[in-house]
């Protein structure tokens, strides 16, 4: 039986982790590279890692940062962030990596998803969408530019252009929740898995494996990714990499 | 010594290393000379299974990786769709593969009605047959990471190792002779992987 | 590079050597650590009744001074051993409420990490972390590395030194309950090995001379402020509580196990990577220092080791060496140096402490001092 996926999502500023909330307020958590080696050691389901500085200052990824990172990982790894060609996907690759993040520049050019995915197979294209509830409304509607700028497509619509044009993962990243730590935002989740059969990863809310056993019970097979949860600790936000074990995980289902 | 064959595709670094960690001798093989060398090859493969053939067959390997496999019959074993590309052909793709193997390549569409999201892709596990030496000190409830959308539909000359479960039972593993071919990652399967590759490096010539 | 000693000679009582430069022997080749261990040492250690009297003393002072604030001491956690066992004393046994705080350097080991986790979690506790920016730490550590000393580990020792104390200090916490302890550690690493991390001269020269960017956010801190300022200006107190009860290794580390699910490590210290790499491989490697002298000779004096098993581990280096391989590599990539250039430091030639500027006096005179009031116990050379 195919297991649901749990999945740390480390965001990466200025060459080191940071943690968010509500994509603001900002608490440096360290070196990138130790991080992914204890998650390595804890033998975590993948790993997401997702520079949040690139596209919006304009920078290229940071590929010898990539290919170290890559290296430590005896599981997937998923890396997003200012990749905005095809060339890039493929770069990105080869350098040890299983999988590519796109977002804006999925955005602006939704063919770029088709033609990776051509290249690269579309199990290695993911797409990151940010969103918030819109006020007095049932609808979502899709960020970019780290959640300042809102964009004309609503979440439904642009998740099912994602589809079609052959991405093979969704990462619904709820900006809302960031950070809060107070569970998965469940509805719009349930929105979008009814209507896609490509995986689906939720990202943002989740505070502990209760929320985790929430979205499993109710999905099934998903990706369940969180930030906060498996980097913080306790009331005061200490700093401590943490992860359930097998039989932990093995008691959420 | 264990050659892991680059021929532009596939996690090459991470066979290399978990090799290296194993001090178990390897090198990464990038030309035909070398596979002279070489008593046991990894075939890795990720992406389209036309891609993966165009690669391989611009390599300039393919004669030399045919004598090896053919002809010397030393050990191989194909990760994804490095095992997949040892059938006829694949529905994925128009390309012929490298036909070691009387199987073909089917989308999951075809092995079940079921509502299933595809890819394949996460953690499943795998029901070993007849305790195959490749699966050798792997606990009973050992996981692999999977990421396919096309499964491997084997004919008669080729025996299962493994089969796992995603909507319908479908062949993760087989093997005929020297020939070996697994549908998941064990290089990006923490120590289950790192096990079944160790395994991989002491089976029998 | 290692030196040839000529004549190579260890202590008959415990395995400290002549890698020692400064060892000295008596008439039966029984070394002054050894000598000054029964002398001074020794007879000033209760373990028994006398030494649980003064403890309770000590744990009733603070639970009185705590009286109505949210914590009543201090206790910084590596995850390993000694601060980890203290860490169950303190709460289960001593009814003691701690602010429990960790350093984290950027090079924490997948163990320490775990272990903190389950003591936190099963004694219910509220962690606090500060998180060096590794941006400064690489270049802290990469000059130090430059400057070809010895103790490559000031960066992380002084942090941790530096930041319990300010927390202590910012806190108004007036008791730091340390781990150390005189049944493990009674033997003291020689200056020549581990030189004071708390000496700001030295610390600023190596800086000047090898330092390429500003430490904005490092904290750092110095020895008066520690000894003098803190404890008898601010009233802040060092307490090693270790000190005051029958503390054997092992048996902690089994009781660890059972109670906690704590995980032991290879060797002392390597909850940190970079301290294992620092001491397993580098000091013994370059400079022929193997802190395992140190160590076994503590737990021989205080007879948790014999001296044959001792010299047997001892044959054996502390890391093997495929590993060492493996750690080397890891150590350049996270400094983001190649191996090339790493393997540059290495060959490079020795250098010590008195090579660049240091406040060695002040500390041989601040510790006559706190040895004449009877505050400092055993030599530290």
């Amino acid at each position: 039986m195919l297991r649901f996926r749990l999945t740390p999502c480390l965001l990466v500023r200025n060459k080191g982790l940071v943690k968010t909330v509500g994509f603001k307020d900002e608490k440096y958590v360290g070196d990138p590279l130790n991080a992914v080696k204890i998650f390595n050691e804890k033998e975590v389901d993948e790993l997401i890692i997702l520079d949040i500085d690139a596209t919006v200052n304009k920078k290229k990824p940071d590929l010898l940062a990539i290919q170290h990172w890559a290296a430590e990982c005896r599981m997937p790894l998923c890396y997003g962030g200012g990749v905005s060609s095809v060339e890039q996907i493929q770069e990105i690759i080869s350098l040890g990596v299983e999988k590519v993040a796109i977002n804006s520049s999925a955005l602006s050019s939704p063919e770029l998803i088709n033609q990776a995915a051509q290249l690269v197979g579309s199990q290695s294209v993911v797409v990151v969408i940010d969103y918030k509830k819109r006020r007095f409304s049932k609808k979502y509607d899709v960020y970019t530019q780290n959640g300042m700028q809102k964009h004309k497509y609503d979440l439904l619509s642009w998740a099912l252009e994602v589809e079609k044009q052959g991405a093979g993962e969704i990462v619904l990243n709820s900006i809302d929740s960031d950070g809060t730590m107070g569970g998965y935002d469940m509805e719009a989740i349930r929105l979008i898995k009814k209507n896609v059969s490509i995986p689906v990863t939720a990202l943002g809310g989740a505070g502990s494996l209760n929320d985790v056993k929430e979205l499993v019970n109710e999905f099934g097979t998903i990706g369940a990714a969180a930030g906060s949860m498996f980097v913080f600790k306790g009331k005061y936000k200490a700093v401590l990499i943490n992860y359930p074990s097998q039989i932990e995980k093995n008691n959420i289902k | 010594m264990i050659g892991i064959l680059d021929y532009g595709l596939g996690n090459v670094g991470a066979f290399y290393n978990i090799y290296k960690r194993l001090n178990i001798p390897v090198c990464i093989v990038t030309d035909a000379e070398k596979i002279d060398s070489i008593d046991r090859l990894i075939l890795p493969g990720v992406g389209s299974f036309d891609w993966a053939m165009n690669r391989l067959s611009s390599s300039g390997m393919l004669e030399e990786l045919n004598k090896a496999v053919l002809d010397r019959e030393i050990p191989i074993l194909g990760v994804c769709v490095g095992m997949q590309m040892m059938a006829q052909g694949s529905d994925e793709g128009h390309l012929k593969g490298l036909g070691w193997i009387d199987a073909s390549v089917r989308h999951f569409s075809e092995l079940t009605n079921e509502k299933i999201d595809l890819p394949h892709m996460g953690w499943n596990d795998v029901q070993v047959y007849k305790g195959h030496p490749l699966f050798k000190n792997l606990e009973k409830d050992a996981i692999f990471y999977f990421l396919h959308s096309y499964y491997f539909q084997e004919g008669s000359d080729s025996q299962i190792m493994s089969r796992t479960d995603y909507g319908e039972v479908f062949t993760s593993s087989i093997f005929k002779g020297n020939i070996f071919g697994v549908q998941f990652h064990p290089e990006k399967s923490h120590h289950w992987g790192v096990q079944l590759l160790k395994n991989f490096s002491e089976l029998p010539c | 590079m290692l030196s040839q000693v000529n004549s190579h000679k260890i202590c008959e009582v415990c395995v400290m050597d002549t890698t020692d430069i400064n060892i000295v022997f008596d008439k039966d080749g029984v070394c002054d650590h050894c000598n000054d261990f029964y002398s001074n040492v020794k007879p000033n250690w209760h373990t028994d009744s006398k030494g649980k009297k003064e403890l309770d003393k000590i744990i009733s002072k603070i639970k009185l001074d705590g009286k109505g604030r949210d914590f009543d001491c201090i206790i910084g956690m590596s995850g390993g051993a000694d601060s980890s066992y203290l860490l169950h004393k303190v709460v289960v046994d001593f009814g003691l409420r701690p602010l429990v705080f960790h350093v984290d350097g950027g090079w924490n080991s997948e163990i320490a990490v775990n272990n903190i986790n389950a003591m936190i979690d099963k004694l219910g506790l509220d962690l606090y972390t500060e998180v060096i920016n590794w941006e400064e730490m690489k270049d802290f550590q990469l000059s130090y590395f430059k400057a070809g000393v010895a103790n490559i580990d000031v960066p992380q020792d002084h942090a941790f030194v530096a930041t319990l104390y300010n927390f202590a200090n910012k806190n108004k916490i007036k008791y730091i309950m340390n781990g150390g302890n005189i049944s493990t550690e009674c033997v003291r690493n020689p200056l020549e090995w581990l030189y004071y991390g708390t000496d700001m001269s030295q610390i600023n020269d190596i800086r000047k001379k090898f330092g390429t960017i500003k430490l904005k956010t490092y904290p750092f801190s110095s020895v008066f402020r520690h000894k003098i300022y803190l404890k008898y200006i601010r009233q802040v107190n060092v307490i090693k509580p270790l000190d005051f009860m029958p503390y054997i290794k092992s048996e902690a580390m089994i009781f660890l196990e059972k109670e906690y699910g704590w995980q032991p490590y290879p060797q002392k210290h390597f909850e940190s990577r970079f301290t294992k790499f620092y001491e397993g491989y580098w000091l013994p490697k370059k400079f022929g220092y193997d802190t395992r002298k140190v160590q076994y000779s503590s737990l021989i004096l205080t007879e948790q080791l014999k001296r044959d098993d001792a010299l047997e581990m001892l044959k054996k280096p502390a890391i093997p060496d495929e590993e060492a391989i493996h750690d080397f590599e890891y150590i350049a990539k996270k400094l983001g140096i190649s191996t090339d250039e790493l393997q540059m430091y290495f060959d490079q030639e020795n250098k010590t402490y008195r090579d660049y500027k240091n406040q060695l006096s002040i500390f041989n005179a601040g510790a006559k001092i706190l040895k004449m009031f009877g505050m400092e116990r055993s030599i530290k050379r």
